[in-house]
C-alpha cells in the first residue's frame, strides 16, 4: 500500500516535470539575455529531474507516465513578462508535486521530496521576484 | 428489621474486599475510573509534540537573529531592504507552527527546549551579519528536513514547506 502511494506521488511529480519542460520551451522563446540563460538552466534541471523520477518509478516496479505532446498554458504567453509569470507558475506546480512526496511514509522519499522542492521554490522565487512563506502549501 | 444487619455486613464486606480484588487484578484504585491517574504526574509529551516544540524554539531563535540584524549597523547593507520581508515570513512560520501545538495551560513553550542556535558562534552577541543570517537559514532548512522522519505527514509537509522558504531566503541573502 505504501508503495502505491509512493508511485502515485512520484508519477505526479514526473507529470509536473514534463509540464515544466514543455512550458520552459515556450517561455524561453520570449526571454533574452540572462533570463534566457536562466530559463535554459531551469529547463536542463527539469530534464535531469524527469530522468531521476523515471528511474525511481522503474525501481519501484512501476511504469512512469508518458509526457503529453501538448500542454495547454494557464494564460497567453506573448512577451518577457508573461514568460516569467509562466516560469513561476510551472515551478510552483513542481513544488506542490514534490511536497506531496513528503507525505509518503518512506523516509528516503520524504527527504528526496523536501530537498527537490527547495530547488523549484528557489526558481519560482527568482521568476516571481519574491519569496513565499509557505511554498507548495495553500496560503 | 432483622434483615437489616445481614445487609450491612454484606456491604461492609464488599467495601473491604474491593481493594484486595483490584490488587489481585493488577489495578490501582484510580483505574476503576476513566481518565488519567491523578497521582501519575504530567503525561509524557508525544514525539510529534517534542519535535514541534524544538522547531518552534529554533524559529524563535531565527526571528531573534533577524531582529538583531535589523537593529544593528549591519542592517545598512545593500540587502537590508529585504530583511523586513524575510522577517515577516519567519513570523508567519512561527504563527503556523504554534497553531499546530495545543499544550496544557502553564506549559511554557519558549522554555521547553531552548536550543542554542548553530549560528550563534558565527555572530557576536548584538551583531548579526548578512552572512550569519544566510548560515542560519541554511541550518534551519537542513534541520527541518532532518526532522521529517519523526512526524506525521501533515506536519512533515509543513516542515518541508518552511525549509523551502528558508532555502529561498538563502538566495535572497546572496547565497
Amino acid at each position: 500500500m505504501a508503495e502505491i502511494t509512493a508511485v502515485s506521488a512520484l508519477r505526479s511529480a514526473l507529470a509536473a516535470e514534463d509540464a515544466a519542460i514543455y512550458g520552459y520551451g515556450v517561455a524561453g522563446a520570449h526571454l533574452t539575455g540572462s533570463r534566457q540563460v536562466a530559463a535554459q538552466q531551469d529547463w536542463e534541471r527539469h530534464n535531469k529531474a524527469r530522468d531521476t523520477l523515471t528511474a525511481m518509478i522503474y525501481a519501484l516496479s512501476a511504469q512512469p507516465v508518458s509526457a503529453q505532446a501538448f500542454y495547454s498554458l494557464p494564460f497567453p504567453v506573448h512577451d518577457g513578462t508573461s514568460a516569467m509569470a509562466l516560469a513561476a507558475y510551472l515551478e510552483e506546480g513542481v513544488t506542490r508535486a514534490y511536497l506531496a512526496i513528503v507525505a509518503v511514509s518512506n523516509q528516503r522519499l520524504r527527504d528526496f521530496g523536501a530537498v527537490a522542492m527547495q530547488g523549484s521554490a528557489e526558481a519560482a522565487a527568482y521568476w516571481r521576484g519574491s519569496t513565499q512563506a509557505f511554498p507548495g502549501l495553500d496560503p | 428489621m432483622p434483615d437489616i444487619l445481614p445487609r450491612r455486613r454484606t456491604l461492609l464486606a464488599s467495601a473491604a474486599t474491593l481493594p484486595l480484588l483490584l490488587a489481585t487484578a493488577g489495578c490501582r484504585s484510580s483505574d476503576v475510573f476513566t481518565g488519567p491517574d491523578p497521582l501519575a504526574g504530567r503525561p509524557r509529551l508525544a514525539p510529534d509534540v517534542v519535535t514541534l516544540v524544538a522547531v518552534i524554539a529554533a524559529e524563535e531563535n531565527l526571528i531573534g537573529l533577524y531582529r538583531t540584524a535589523l537593529a544593528s549597523d549591519s542592517a545598512a547593507t545593500a540587502r537590508a531592504r529585504d530583511l523586513p520581508a524575510l522577517l515577516a515570513q519567519h513570523e508567519q512560520h512561527l504563527t503556523r507552527l504554534r497553531a499546530q501545538l495545543i499544550q496544557p495551560p502553564g506549559t511554557a513553550t519558549a522554555t521547553a527546549s531552548p536550543r542554542p542556535s548553530a549560528t550563534a558562534s558565527t555572530a557576536a552577541p548584538g551583531r548579526v551579519t548578512i552572512a550569519g543570517l544566510r548560515a542560519a537559514e541554511r541550518t534551519s532548512a537542513a534541520g527541518l528536513v532532518r526532522r521529517l522522519a519523526t512526524v506525521e505527514p501533515a506536519l512533515a509537509q509543513l516542515f518541508a514547506s518552511i525549509a523551502a522558504s528558508d532555502a529561498t531566503h538563502v538566495a535572497v541573502l546572496g547565497g
